[in-house]
């Protein structure tokens, strides 16, 4: 990171929250004794945009936020492997709408369950190791993408189960790959982050026949011809430790590492020269007590608001698009000390949901302003 | 020193063999010479106890006993001396408590319950090993170490303690004419005995006794020391090895042995010879080591070198062992014959071969062969992947000059020399070798991409279908039909990932005009899936480039132009010659009559 000019310092938030929304705890689950990796709203269905997700152990369980602070439990999967840890989950769909949920966690393998019969779609076999992190893409709901410790990056079509690209090889990660996002209009775009410290952007647009062929094979999936995506089209050296997520806001990027802060910033590509770019930072949002790594936010659906937790139990929630950026919110309970993994932030912003390493589940809802 | 039984008299054959069998004997020692070798700089940890074991058996030491046999002038004690401890410890230096006018570190302390002599009494002495005479005087010199005798307060008594400083008890060792000479030296030493206050500290190992308060001198010990040196007692090797009741001079016509000889008779050639061999120090004969003793030895050789069988024996004269080759081992830990395992493990593999080795012949070198198969399946696979198939039909490895003739057999096309070529004439290719020290033939494998169905065997296929395969590259499950195929797709170049690298690694030029650029593709891309590898190819591809690519060429007249730049940057560097350039040029003519023709209308 070299020395910025002056007048293009990074702009820091400050930690004094704005107050402008305020949160309290509704809710209060413990979903046994395992800690809960992940927790995601599915943003992919309007139908269902308080219905959440969450991994822990070898079990995936659906639940609805309802009014009042209530969450119903839908559905509960636990795998037949008994040492099988899920690290992540996705909400996607196949091309007639009906709703998937998409786990993968420490036995490397994708488990696409169909929500609508519950029943397992596909199984994706193929990563090396176990899977850091599951994205669909908003455009194309029935294409994921997986993040590995295997270094790659793969992209799965969970309508026909193909494995259409992998995004490793000369130019690839060199240490576990832990997040990686969709580009939200650019559907050529993935930004990938991980423990070499680097954030990854690839584009897909030359394979793009290869995507569009994966809809409409009838062969078996093995038979696809599965191109390896050797080099980026821009690399980056924001950070100095592992990236642990990393999320597109627009054209910027919002990643953070385990130095306490989230950092926005734009990548700036060389049109002729793939490969090389400057990445300019724009604004850091600091989050204290924050410095394990595995710990990943999540916004709200039009981005407005970040909501990420720390080791404490503690959740910060930052106002995405406002410069200097503001803090909302800083929400803290008595009982909530475990280290928080993820957070899920409703659609409109107006539920807040953490899961922990202690296996809860805390609900925090806004308080109506009026 | 060997002798050699020469009772038999043998032809030039058998003696041949009968060397061959001896041999038996020296292919271990060749063995351990090399493991010798590599174990100078790190040893091997079994041999190397073994070596301080013995060493530390041959060190001289010093042994010490200490008895109290009176006091001096017939003083009487006001309580009881025993149990006096005597203790060898050393001053610490460094007395950080103040109040204490001595503090000395030991280890173990001796407990004397009576003076010595006296009847029925159970410990009377004490026994110290120090180290020898010379390393003594070091320690001496540093006036740290000494003998205490202590006493503990009982009785209603208080504590007495005394000293023997250690230069004083070398010196009087040293003195000592006895000592040198191998025998007991002994001597008497009055010790003071003070009252004082105690304070034993146990840490550990390490004992601390802190004396306090000494006051003068109460009595006089009388103590009397003795010393001997140990572990001197094989001081000369040449001992003679004494057996009870035979006095050595009347053996005087046997060489006169060590006492770590011993006499190993190898037996040979069917147990009829027999040669004989003599090691020092108990050493091994194979592998070198030395044994401690006989017994020793005796277990060593039956589990360390269990190819032979061993028979010992013990005599007034010597000890002896009669080595054997054991006959009933199933399989030989030499390569004898020289028998490439490798080769042999390739015999069974296949049931063809063994079908094909005629019964005459001696087992000993067989190059088992592969035969080059009709290869129509494969071929064409190679062929779809190219456009424009006609101009290719021949494109095996490495042959570029037979465009024009389309053969019916592939075999006939004059691939590469790798083997294909000579083993389809011959069914059979044997090589008899008579002289079995010579090096066994490699196996000349035939380089072949693809083997027929017909020739992998039906059990290997039961194994492919047993389990799951996935892709190698992709990970990917495979399906049953996939793994059966011919196709290998381990090393395949995927093209349109190569043509996409490629096009991006010529787009990161700067200086390269769009047209030279979109040349170089052409061609990158043509000669990689032509595998256009060597200078010899060069003609041929220019023509086919030309042939190929010619309606595109001449449609862009910057493209041509780009084209011919290189054929003349290609005769620049030899690679290319006149005629062809012109054949090329006349093509391009011909797609330009061609594309004219049209217009022209």
């Amino acid at each position: 990171m070299a020395k910025t000019p002056i007048g293009l310092e990074p702009v820091v938030g400050s930690l004094t929250p704005s107050k402008k929304r305020e949160y309290r705890v509704t809710n209060r689950l413990q979903e046994g004794k395992r800690p809960l990796y992940a927790v995601v709203f599915n943003f992919i269905d309007s139908r269902y945009f308080n219905v959440f997700a969450t991994v822990g152990g070898n079990r995936v369980t659906v639940y609805q936020c309802l009014d009042g602070g209530v969450i119903a439990v839908l559905q509960s999967y636990v795998d037949e492997d008994k040492d099988e840890s899920f690290y992540t989950i996705s909400w996607a769909c196949n091309i007639d709408g009906t709703p998937f949920v998409v786990a993968g966690g420490i036995n490397g393998i994708i488990r696409v369950i169909d929500a609508s019969n519950e029943k397992i779609h596909k199984s994706f076999v193929g990563h090396g190791d176990s899977i850091n992190e599951i994205r669909t893409q908003p455009l194309k709901p029935s294409l994921i993408v997986s993040a590995s410790k295997d270094e790659s990056v793969r992209l799965w079509n969970v309508h026909t189960g193909i494995c259409i690209l992998i995004f490793a090889g000369a130019g690839g990660h060199r240490n576990e790959v832990l997040s990686v996002d969709f580009h939200p209009s650019d559907i050529h775009r993935i930004a990938s982050c991980g423990m070499d410290n680097t954030v990854k952007i690839w584009s897909m647009k030359e394979f793009w026949t290869y995507v569009e062929k994966s809809f409409t094979w009838t062969d078996l999936p093995s038979k696809f011809p599965t191109k390896y995506v050797q080099f980026p089209i821009f690399l980056a050296s924001v950070h100095s430790n592992y990236v642990d997520c990393s999320r597109w806001l627009g054209d910027f990027i919002l990643s953070k590492s385990v130095d306490n802060e989230i950092v926005l910033w734009e990548p700036k590509m060389k049109e002729q020269s793939p490969g090389e770019g400057t990445a300019d930072i724009l604004q850091k949002y600091p989050v204290p007590e924050c410095d394990i790594w595995f710990i990943k936010f999540s916004c709200d659906f039009h981005y407005n608001a970040a909501a990420i937790g720390n080791r404490e139990g503690k959740i910060y929630v930052w106002e995405l698009q406002s410069s200097p950026p503001v803090l909302i919110a800083r929400l803290s309970h008595a009982q909530s000390k475990s280290p928080i993994r993820q957070t899920a932030t409703s659609f409109d912003g107006s539920t807040i949901l953490s899961c922990c390493e202690d296996g809860t589940i805390w609900r925090w809802d806004a308080v109506p302003t009026d | 020193m060997c002798r050699e039984d020469s009772r038999l008299h043998l032809s030039a054959e058998e003696e041949l063999a009968a060397e061959e069998s001896l041999s038996i004997y020296c292919k271990p020692v060749e063995l351990y010479n090399i493991l010798q070798r590599r174990a100078v700089r790190n040893p091997s940890f079994l041999q190397r106890c073994l070596r301080y074991k013995i060493q530390a058996k041959h060190k001289m030491r010093i042994q010490m006993t200490v008895s109290v046999s009176g006091i001096v002038n017939g003083g009487v004690l006001t309580q009881s001396l025993f149990p006096l401890y005597i203790l060898l410890a050393r001053l610490v230096s460094d007395v950080a408590v103040a109040e204490y006018s001595a503090v000395y570190r030991f280890r173990r302390a001796c407990i004397l319950t009576s003076f010595t002599g006296i009847e029925g009494s159970n410990q009377a002495q004490a026994n110290f090993i120090l180290p020898e005479i010379n390393k003594l005087a070091i320690e001496a010199k540093s006036g740290s170490l000494a003998i205490l005798l202590v006493s503990f307060a009982n009785g209603g008594g208080c504590c007495l303690w005394g000293r023997i400083p250690l230069e004083s008890l070398y010196m009087s060792l040293e003195k000592s004419p006895n000592l040198s000479l191998g025998q007991r030296a002994e001597m008497t030493l009055p010790v003071e005995m003070h009252s004082c206050s105690l304070k034993l500290n146990c840490l550990n190992e390490d004992k601390c006794i802190l004396i306090q308060n000494s006051s003068n001198s109460l009595s006089m010990l009388q103590v009397i020391i003795s010393a001997e040196e140990a572990g001197a007692k094989e001081k000369s090797p040449y001992n003679s090895y004494t057996c009870s009741g035979i006095s050595s001079s009347s053996l005087s016509h046997i060489i006169r042995l060590r006492a770590g000889n011993v006499i190993f008779n190898y037996r040979y050639y069917n147990n009829k010879l027999q040669r004989t061999e003599v090691t020092e120090d108990f050493s091994c004969p194979f592998c070198l080591v030395k044994c401690a003793s006989f017994k020793g030895l005796r277990h060593h050789l039956p589990a360390s070198h269990d190819l032979f069988h061993f028979e010992f024996w013990v005599t007034e004269e010597y000890q002896a062992v009669n080595v054997s080759v054991k006959t009933d081992i199933w399989r030989s830990e030499i390569v004898a014959d020289g028998v490439d395992p490798k080769q042999q493990t390739f015999f069974f593999c296949s049931k063809q071969l063994r079908r094909r080795r005629p019964k005459s012949l001696v087992a000993r070198h067989v190059n088992p062969v592969f035969l080059e198969p009709n290869l129509p399946a494969g071929d064409c696979e190679l062929l779809d992947k190219v456009h424009g198939g006609n101009i290719l039909q021949n494109a095996r490895i490495g042959e570029v000059e037979c465009v024009q003739h389309v053969p019916s057999s592939f075999n006939v096309a004059g691939v590469s020399g790798a083997a294909g070529q000579s083993y389809s004439d011959s069914e059979r290719v044997q090589s008899v070798s008579g002289n079995n020290l010579g090096p066994p033939a490699l196996l000349q494998f035939a380089k072949t991409r693809k083997l027929s169905m017909e020739r992998s065997d039906p059990r290997n296929r039961t194994l492919l279908q047993k389990r799951q395969f996935f892709h190698s590259h992709r990970a990917q499950p495979m399906a049953i039909d996939q793994v059966m195929s011919d196709r290998d797709s381990e090393d395949e170049v995927d093209d349109d990932v190569a043509d996409f690298e490629d096009r991006r690694m010529l787009d990161d030029f700067v200086d390269v005009t769009k047209d030279e650029k979109q040349i170089m593709h052409l061609w990158n891309s043509f000669v990689r899936k032509q595998r256009v590898l060597a200078d010899g190819h060069i003609s041929w591809a220019c023509e086919a480039f030309s042939k190929l690519h010619g309606r595109d060429l001449v449609k862009a007249p910057a493209l041509i132009w780009c084209w011919r730049l290189f054929m003349i940057k290609l005769w620049n560097h030899g690679l290319l010659d006149a005629r062809t350039m012109n054949n090329c040029n006349i093509i391009l003519e011909q797609y330009q009559k061609q594309g004219s023709d049209p217009i022209k209308g």
